[in-house]
């Protein structure tokens, strides 16, 4: 799985995140923040995560989950990591 | 203690098969039946016994429901299409909550409150429901323990979406009030639970203002519930299907909904110059203390009737609002109560469950708003589909120990009107029963009756 893969489907999940702001969305980099640039409360973010496992088909370590920023590319290098490690 | 007094200055609900409280103002006072056959109940089949409900759907509601894409049955997110709730908040909620904040916010503006009043330290809210947020947890369960999956599977909101006083906790952060925020439990006693601790809180100084009320968010799961124990009324068409008093009653219809009112201390109402719907003149509860948890109590009710006394000596309301489920053992027992009470004659009785089914948590609240439109429109609601009266003894009274009337219940004809009946009405008592043996009542009257 490339970088561009795991933004894409990041992307994907934040459609469903009815919160997430509409204009924060257009412009989603890695460098962009859940918090800051999409406007979502931190309670969120696990559902954010829940929704990557699912569409990605994996399962992250819950230590890694505890230790995760609130950055895109901090989930996007948690995607990569897991699906190496499968 | 006398304390303080009370006004109702704002309403507003969630009704079955309406769109508006106007709407559910019509349907009352024109005789006609909320009841419908409930498609998500009828898709079980044999699996149920009952498939007649009065409910609301989410387009009636205004609402829209996102689902799961990795558990489609799961609602996890409602949607206010009508932009009245934000996000965040709708967020948090069940579809109940989601009813709790509708009800809420349409009552605060009836009331006329400012932002400062509804933000203050004296603005309280209490609010409840009879189930357990069982549409939430039962996805929960079900990715958890059968499909062994994380338990971050069903998201961040399985708490706020389910706990016990959701429906408080919901309204109380789109309001912002700084008072008191909880939600009191008494199964179908819920919703005039909610109403009388709210009165009590305002008359005797505690809090000035209070949203109050309960709400029945739809759910299957709860539906199943009382349909196993074979309590639910059938073989009905769904407009004939509750039937209060009548012999051929077999159940009650299982609804859902929700009402919260504003109840504001009586002088600072009057000061700001705000209507005044109703005086809430006293209220009352107690327990059966029989160690029963099903079974209506006639020595229970008697002593629910002494405290209403208690609360207003010169106790003459012209409409009894009843309980009335159309079950086969209560009716009968609240029928002879309220005239062990307040005599053969005098008085109405209406029974609006016949109407709409039993909202459970909800019942109370909502039918404290069938009371406030008595008040307002001076009629009273009927007890639909009461057709036959039993010219036999019911059951209760053929026991040993019965201490109530020997006459029948087709001797009380005159109490029990099938259509609306414009009459005066100056005070009326609500009165709601709930599992566990609780019983309570409240007084209301119109201002300057007194």
């Amino acid at each position: 799985m490339t970088r561009e893969e795991a933004l894409a489907g990041i992307v994907e999940v934040l459609k469903t995140i009815k919160m997430a702001n509409p204009k924060g969305l257009k412009n989603i980099t890695e460098e962009s923040d859940f918090i800051a640039d999409l406007g979502l409360p931190s309670t969120e973010l696990i559902n954010i995560v829940a929704k990557a496992e699912d569409q990605f088909d994996l399962e992250f370590d819950d230590d890694d989950i505890d230790d995760l920023g609130s950055k895109v590319k901090d989930t996007v290098d948690l995607i990569l990591k897991t699906a190496e490690a499968n | 203690m006398r304390g303080r007094q009370v006004a109702v200055v704002g309403m507003g609900g969630v009704f079955p098969s309406c769109a508006s409280l106007s709407e559910f103002e019509e349907k009352l006072f024109t005789n006609q039946s909320l009841i419908r056959e409930w498609e998500l109940a009828t898709n079980f089949g044999k699996q149920l016994r009952s498939s007649v409900c009065g409910f609301v759907t989410l387009e009636e509601a205004g609402l829209e429901a996102v689902y799961s894409r990795s558990n489609p049955a799961y609602p996890e997110h409602y949607f206010d299409l009508k932009k009245r709730i934000p996000l965040q908040h709708t967020a948090t909620a069940d579809i109940g909550s989601i009813w709790a904040m509708l009800s809420s916010l349409d009552a605060i503006a009836m009331a006329k409150w400012e932002q400062d009043a509804v933000q203050s330290e004296r603005t309280g809210v209490t609010i409840g429901s009879g189930g357990g947020g069982h549409e939430v947890l039962r996805q929960a369960w079900n990715s958890f323990f059968h499909n062994g999956k994380k338990s971050r599977s069903i998201g961040g909101h399985g708490v706020d979406r389910a706990m016990g006083y959701r429906d408080a906790a919901n309204v109380s952060c789109l309001i912002k009030n700084k008072g008191i925020c909880e939600g009191m439990g008494s199964a179908c006693a819920t919703g005039l639970g909610n109403i009388g601790y709210a009165y009590r809180m305002i008359k005797f100084g505690l809090q000035d203002r209070m949203l109050a009320g309960g709400v029945e968010g739809t759910s299957i799961e709860t539906f199943v519930g009382f349909d196993a124990m074979s309590v639910l009324s059938r073989g009905y068409l769904p407009a004939e299907s509750s039937r209060p008093f009548d012999r051929t009653r077999n159940g009650f219809v299982c609804s859902f909904g929700g009402a919260v009112v504003a109840l504001e201390e009586l002088e600072s109402a009057r000061a700001r110059g705000a209507e005044i719907i109703a005086v809430i003149d006293g209220y009352f509860n107690n327990s059966d203390g029989d160690g029963d948890m099903f079974a209506p109590s006639f020595e229970g009710q008697q002593r629910l009737w002494k405290g209403l006394r208690s609360e207003v000596p010169t106790l003459h309301p012209e409409v009894v609002k009843v309980h009335g489920t159309s079950t086969p053992v209560g009716d009968g027992i609240e029928l002879f109560s309220t005239i062990d009470a307040l005599g053969e004659t005098g008085y109405h009785i209406a029974a609006p469950k016949s109407q709409f089914g039993h909202m459970l948590g909800a019942a109370g609240s909502v039918e404290f708003i069938a009371c406030l439109l008595m008040l307002k429109n001076q009629k009273t609601t009927p007890c639909l589909n009461a057709n036959w009266l039993a010219e036999t003894l019911e059951p209760v009274q053929e026991m040993e120990d019965w201490q109530g009337t020997q006459k029948t219940v087709s001797e009380f004809r005159h109490l029990l009107p099938t259509a609306a009946v414009a009459t005066p009405i100056h005070q009326l008592v609500s009165l709601n029963y709930g599992f566990g043996g609780t019983n309570s009542g409240i007084i209301l009257s119109r201002h300057g009756s007194n």
